[in-house]
């Protein structure tokens, strides 16, 4: 039992900053002391996250730690995909070469802009990105829909998303729920919050045209980014060449 | 001392989660949300799952939440970072639960009272003498049980499980009726 709960622990801790589930964990499972006990529930009746937390635990009857890490596997797979989207798109030669030539016209239009700003005794920073994270399509499966997977794995099912799409000018998340037949293609596909008609339109198209799946049934989260965020939102600050400079 | 240690332990990564989400805003970086939202996942996942009430949804309402940050903490300045997300996740549950209607959980009564929680970070302030006067009075406006139950907690400092076998009350019980008297006697203390 003893060194069951010091594995416990040394898992725990290997797991950022999460002390407090370990406390949880013993409060739930009747190893705290009285004083310790009562620490934990007036830390509670401050703190209404600590509170639902420790309810939420106590109804599932325990912390399951396996989940756990599950849940950080799948935080750190979802934050390297974009990473590594991102490298991908960094090393072919292609485009290589596009981004290049990119590089220059951007490197002479900030030049420009620098400079007819400063002609006019007026400098402004501009921060423009040319590729972020969040430029790029990203999929989250969802374990509620089904097993369902692309047979050549997630990240490759996500570049050839990346690859293929052709609907630039749209952003938004689509959830989808589908099954796959025997020939590990996606049949009855339903869309949930009536999506863009475009964007389902393209989605149909892409996994018609896509590879093969394996597995049952599946749910699925497609993030498309929003190619240009200034429409969709203004940021407080930057884009200074927005304002008249006459 | 315990809750001095805790305290410590908040501070410190509060200041480079400051950052972090500055950071984040400006540049749109997942490894810098990723490190911002991994800390609290395991308190997430408890929190989904009080109100979806199975594991599976709740380990994907928790990945949800992260999609929805993606965005939203690109675009608002959040200043406590902690309560935000615990209101957004709260709220994405209930939602969650809203669409698939017929399975609400949910104690309306309790939800009310908690929001407000956060709001009221109170330093300890030196009480005067009418105050703790005062605080005597609006301990008998508590029905019985209320106020039996708060004086064992915050007086005596027992903790529920010892509260329970001392009247008898149900866990559950003792807890709503500390929870609920001491709203209560908050509310009495701030009126006239």
């Amino acid at each position: 039992m003893g060194s069951e709960i010091l594995k416990f622990v040394w898992r725990v801790s290997k797991m950022e900053n999460n002390y407090q589930l370990s406390r949880i964990h013993n409060y739930i499972s009747g190893l705290m002391n009285k004083e310790e006990m009562f620490q934990l529930e007036k830390e509670a009746l401050e703190d209404p996250f600590l509170q639902d937390a420790i309810e939420g635990y106590r109804l599932q009857k325990g912390v399951d730690v396996r989940q756990l890490s599950l849940l950080q596997q799948r935080l750190n797979r979802r934050v390297e995909q974009t990473i590594s989207t991102r490298n991908a798109q960094f090393y072919t030669w292609q485009r290589l070469a596009v981004g290049s030539a990119a590089a220059v016209i951007f490197v002479v239009l900030i030049a420009f802009i620098y400079f007819k700003n400063f002609n006019i005794n007026k400098s402004r920073t501009t921060e423009v990105e040319l590729s972020s994270p969040e430029n790029k399509i990203a999929i989250e499966p969802l374990l509620t829909g089904g097993d369902a997977s692309p047979i050549e794995g997630w990240n490759a099912f996500e570049q050839y998303l990346q690859r293929n799409v052709q609907v630039r000018d749209l952003g938004g998340k689509i959830i989808l729920n589908f099954e796959v037949d025997k020939n590990g293609k996606l049949i009855n596909v339903n869309f949930e919050d009536a999506p863009n008609e475009v964007l389902k339109k393209e989605i149909l198209r892409l996994i018609d045209k896509g590879p093969k799946w394996h597995g049952k049934k599946g749910k699925l989260i497609i993030s498309f980014p929003i190619e240009n965020p200034t429409q969709a939102f203004k940021p407080t600050h930057c884009f200074g060449i927005e304002e008249k400079s006459n | 001392m315990y809750l001095k240690a805790s305290i410590k332990q908040s501070n410190i990564p509060s200041m480079t989660e400051k950052e972090l989400l500055i950071q984040y805003r400006s540049t749109g970086d997942l490894d810098l949300l990723g490190k911002l939202y991994a800390p609290y996942m395991s308190l997430l996942y408890g929190v989904c799952f009080k109100y979806l009430h199975d594991a599976e949804k709740s380990q994907d309402a928790v990945m949800q939440i992260f999609e929805e940050l993606i965005r939203k903490l690109r675009i608002h300045e959040v200043d406590n970072f902690k309560s935000w997300l615990y209101t957004f996740s709260k709220n994405f549950c209930l939602m969650q639960l809203r669409k698939e209607k017929g399975t609400q959980y949910v104690d309306i009564d309790e939800q009310v009272a908690v929001g407000h929680d956060y709001l009221d970070e109170s330093d300890p302030k030196e009480w005067s003498e009418s105050q703790f006067e005062k605080l005597e009075m609006c301990m008998l406006t508590l029905k019985p049980e209320q106020e039996r139950c708060i004086r064992l907690f915050y007086l005596e400092q027992k903790c529920y499980k010892d509260i329970v076998a001392l009247t008898g009350i149900e866990m559950n019980k003792v807890k709503s009726y500390i929870q609920n008297g001491k709203r209560n006697l908050k509310i009495c203390m701030e009126s006239k």
